[in-house]
């Protein structure tokens, strides 16, 4: 007779990888019986074991997903050209530019010259302190992605939070949500923004989530900012009585040093232009969509590395998250799969049949499946899958739906979105402290909810003024079909 | 916690025939040695010289005079294995330490330990704690005339040896420590003058209230968001710790405070400070009985008493 221990320690390792094993195993059949192909049973199966391992086993993933794509190819459902062409290595190479970019930015002193700024404000109160983080957060998403904005917004909350005596996590919290509306305010906001746009068919433009995407965000980001004043009230009122105390005193938040950020500024200034203009660029140039957009990053990545090449070395090794980017490549890879193997082709046909055209009913749906999925999945695998089945879908207004819904819903709950795990991981280190799901789930619901409305009632009322994708396709001079299956069809018609 | 369960009482060590009483000898060493032999003689110790040299050793590296009048020589061996004491009086006094010709030692109790027993020399002294804390002990053995009278003695006074050793075995008394109402620049004075880098805050009761370290204070002046830049420019010439210098006397601790430390209540087993050191991966642990700070246990410490003591 096993011993209670003997029991609890069988669950504690077994349990996990069984569970995961009978969900693939019955999704398996329950494909099988709704008569899927044999491919087709095996990439579903695989995708869900990766989807099951970042929920399960964190730690794991990554190897995971190697060993996925290896039992993939085993099967013959991938083939290596084909891995290679799903990989999705424009967007890696994006990131890779952006990364080393923001590592430069970092030693030449931008981003402490940004704490600096807030640091040295006069005036300062619990309210105001919470709108910058805020805002600052979500526009710091916008221009260098919300894993980087959160690290220096969560530093200048420490900073803070330490010199005052308070609990850092009501403020870690409201800057986490902040940062997650944000990231889907412009393209370079998260990594989801960019294989959106780059995958949308036709490509999408930075200047298309200007117009689309960023004034939805800003109402879902005030939205938010007036829930978690409303919030943590009590934080925010002590935070105000400890800054008046510290004035009253004459001491400031911290030590401010003179900074050169002039540099550093001009660097991302003119990044931000060239990404900004790359639309423009590229039609003057007579280059394929969005060649600009991914190269400037690498560019301005390669001349940071020339000009400062003793360190060079150090940026790609330190600076550049290789764990993150190669999860993603087997990720985009095993989703590509799906659309391969036309899974999603098929799980569009059933969106199709079941709603035809009607974007009043596709808009909500849309949005609580990639809200709801990407608060407990990472919501770059919900994207990397569902992607094709909106492009079949056919409607400009379901992209944008899933970019928001994604975006929005990584603050439903504590492991909705890699920010959020990135912040609770900083704080656990600093503090030992953590944070209960539940606690979290409670205002992430709320946020999540209202935010989720806007973004509804944003996205319908603006769904009668975006171009439909034949217009899209206009617009890039071609007149063909958007992409179908197999997958890259489209995106090839464009680059010849 | 009970510390008692062993009952092992400290008189059980030793026999009245391991008794050297009232020696003329006034030489340190010859006293040891003469110990030694007897023991050797009584209960088998292995070879003697070796014996001798490690207790040598030990008392010219740090003579163990625990109380006025009292020392306590010791040293591990591979020959025993079980705790071996002798005992050795004597009416003038030795001079022990050179350095202390005044402190004569009229009362030596000699430990010889197993080589693999961390902590058990500790533990026979923590039994005799409470004799030591008596300033009268060495006077009143030293004149009993008989061995068997100086082993009644121990006998008698219920001395038992603790079934392990207790944080309180294993701290030092706090030597600095700063109040809550202290400034900035009455740490950075201490942490200058003792050269500490780490200093326990207590209140007016004597209660732990917090630890002000060292590495706080530079983090202070130097948070991260300046050492992210790679460019030391702007702060070659020091200039966030000059805002720290204007600012030192209007700053109270808490500012740099903090109340993440490890703490130990002193009947806990020594064992936890250990665990309290390695979980907060820090080099000390603060000694409290509820709140009170009694002392201050350090990796040092820690790593001598048990390993080398």
């Amino acid at each position: 007779m096993p011993s209670a221990e003997g029991r609890k320690g069988f669950l504690r390792h077994a349990g996990r990888p069984l569970i995961t094993l009978a969900v693939s195993g019955l999704v398996g059949f329950l494909t099988h019986a709704l008569g899927l192909d044999r491919q087709q049973v095996i990439s579903v199966t695989i995708f869900l074991v990766i989807i099951m391992s970042t929920l399960l086993f964190w730690q794991f993933r990554l190897a995971i997903a190697f060993v996925g794509i290896g039992a993939l190819m085993g099967a013959n459902v991938l083939t290596l050209p084909t891995f290679i062409e799903e990989c999705q290595l424009d967007v890696i190479l994006f990131l890779v530019g952006m990364m080393v970019t923001v590592g430069v930015l970092k030693e030449l002193g931008l981003f402490t010259w940004i704490i600096q700024s807030v640091i040295a404000l006069k005036g300062m109160t619990g309210t105001r302190f919470v709108a910058i983080i805020v805002f600052l957060g979500a526009f710091m998403a916008c221009i260098v992605d919300e894993v980087t904005s959160i690290v220096f917004v969560a530093t200048l909350i420490f900073q803070v939070c330490d010199t005052l005596k308070i609990r850092p996590m009501p403020f870690l919290i409201i800057a986490v949500m902040g940062t997650n509306v944000g990231s889907a305010g412009t393209m370079l906001g998260n990594p989801v923004g960019i294989l959106i746009g780059q995958n949308a068919a036709p490509p999408l433009s930075f200047l298309d989530f200007l117009r689309w995407s960023f004034p939805i965000m800003i109402l879902g980001l005030t939205a938010t900012l007036g829930i978690l004043m409303w919030w943590f009230r009590a934080d925010i009122r002590l935070l105000s009585e400890r800054l008046q105390a510290r004035r009253e005193l004459g001491l400031g938040l911290g030590p401010l040093i003179q900074v050169p950020y002039k540099r550093s500024l001009a660097i991302l200034v003119g990044m931000i232009a060239l990404i900004g203009s790359h639309h423009f660029l590229e039609k003057t140039l007579n280059l394929a969509p969005n060649t600009v957009l991914i190269v400037a990053p690498l560019v301005i990545a390669g001349l940071l590395m020339i000009w400062r090449h003793k360190r060079s070395r150090h940026y790609i090794e330190a600076d550049v998250e290789w764990w993150t980017l190669l999860f993603f490549m087997m990720l985009f890879a095993v989703a590509g799969t799906l659309e391969h193997t036309r899974v999603t082709a098929r799980i569009a046909d059933s969106f199709q049949a079941a709603f035809g055209g009607r974007s009043f009913l596709l808009i909500p749906l849309i949005l609580v499946l990639s809200a709801v999925g990407s608060a407990f999945v990472d919501n770059i695998v919900f994207v990397a899958a569902f992607m094709p089945v909106v492009n079949k879908l056919e409607q400009t207004s379901l992209v944008w739906t899933l970019l928001l819904g994604t975006c929005f819903g990584g603050n439903i709950t504590m492991i909705g979105s890699t920010a959020n795990i990135v912040a609770l991981g900083m704080l656990e280190k600093r503090y030992r402290a953590s944070i209960r799901f539940l606690d979290w789930l409670k205002v992430g619901l709320v946020v999540g909810l209202v935010t989720g409305l806007i973004a509804w009632a944003g996205v319908a009322i603006l769904a009668p003024y975006m171009p439909t994708v034949e217009q899209r396709l206009q617009k890039v001079g071609m007149h063909s079909p958007p992409p179908t299956t197999p997958k890259g069809e489209g995106i090839e018609i464009y680059r010849h | 916690m009970t510390v008692e369960k062993n009952h092992i009482q400290f008189s059980s060590l030793f026999s009245p025939s391991e008794v050297i009483c009232q020696t003329q000898e006034k030489d340190r060493d010859k006293v040891l040695l003469d110990l030694l032999k007897r023991l050797a003689y009584q209960r088998g110790i292995g070879n003697v010289d070796e014996a001798y040299q490690a207790v040598l050793a030990r008392e010219n590296d740090m003579p163990t005079i625990v109380a006025p009048g009292m020392a306590m020589p010791h040293a591990r061996l591979d020959a025993i294995k079980d705790l071996v004491v002798g005992v050795a009086t004597s009416r003038e006094g030795i001079v022990y330490d050179p350095r202390q010709p005044d402190n004569r030692v009229k009362l030596m109790v000699l430990t010889l330990a197993p080589k693999a027993a961390p902590g058990a020399y500790l533990q026979a002294i923590s039994s005799l704690a409470r004799i030591c804390q008596d300033p009268a002990t060495p006077d009143i053995v030293a004149s009993l005339p008989t061995p068997e009278q100086v082993w009644s003695f121990f006998d008698k006074g219920g001395m038992v040896l603790p079934d392990h050793l207790r944080a309180a075995d294993v701290m030092d008394p706090v030597q600095v420590q700063l109040q809550e109402h202290d400034t900035l620049e009455r740490a950075i004075d201490l942490f200058v003058r003792h050269r500490l880098n780490e200093l326990p805050v207590v209140d007016k009761d004597g209660d732990l209230i917090g630890v002000v370290s060292t590495y706080e204070l530079l983090r202070v002046c130097l948070p991260d968001y300046i050492l992210w830049m790679d460019d030391l420019t702007p702060i070659l010439n020091f200039e966030p710790f000059a805002e720290i210098l204007r600012k030192e006397s209007k700053t109270w601790l808490t500012e740099i405070m903090t109340t993440d430390y490890a703490t130990v209540e002193a009947d806990e087993p020594a064992v936890q400070v250990a665990k309290e050191i390695t979980r907060q991966r820090t080099n000390r642990a603060y000694v409290v009985r509820g709140k009170k700070l009694l002392g201050v246990a350090s990796l040092e410490t820690f790593l001598s008493k048990i390993l080398r003591e």
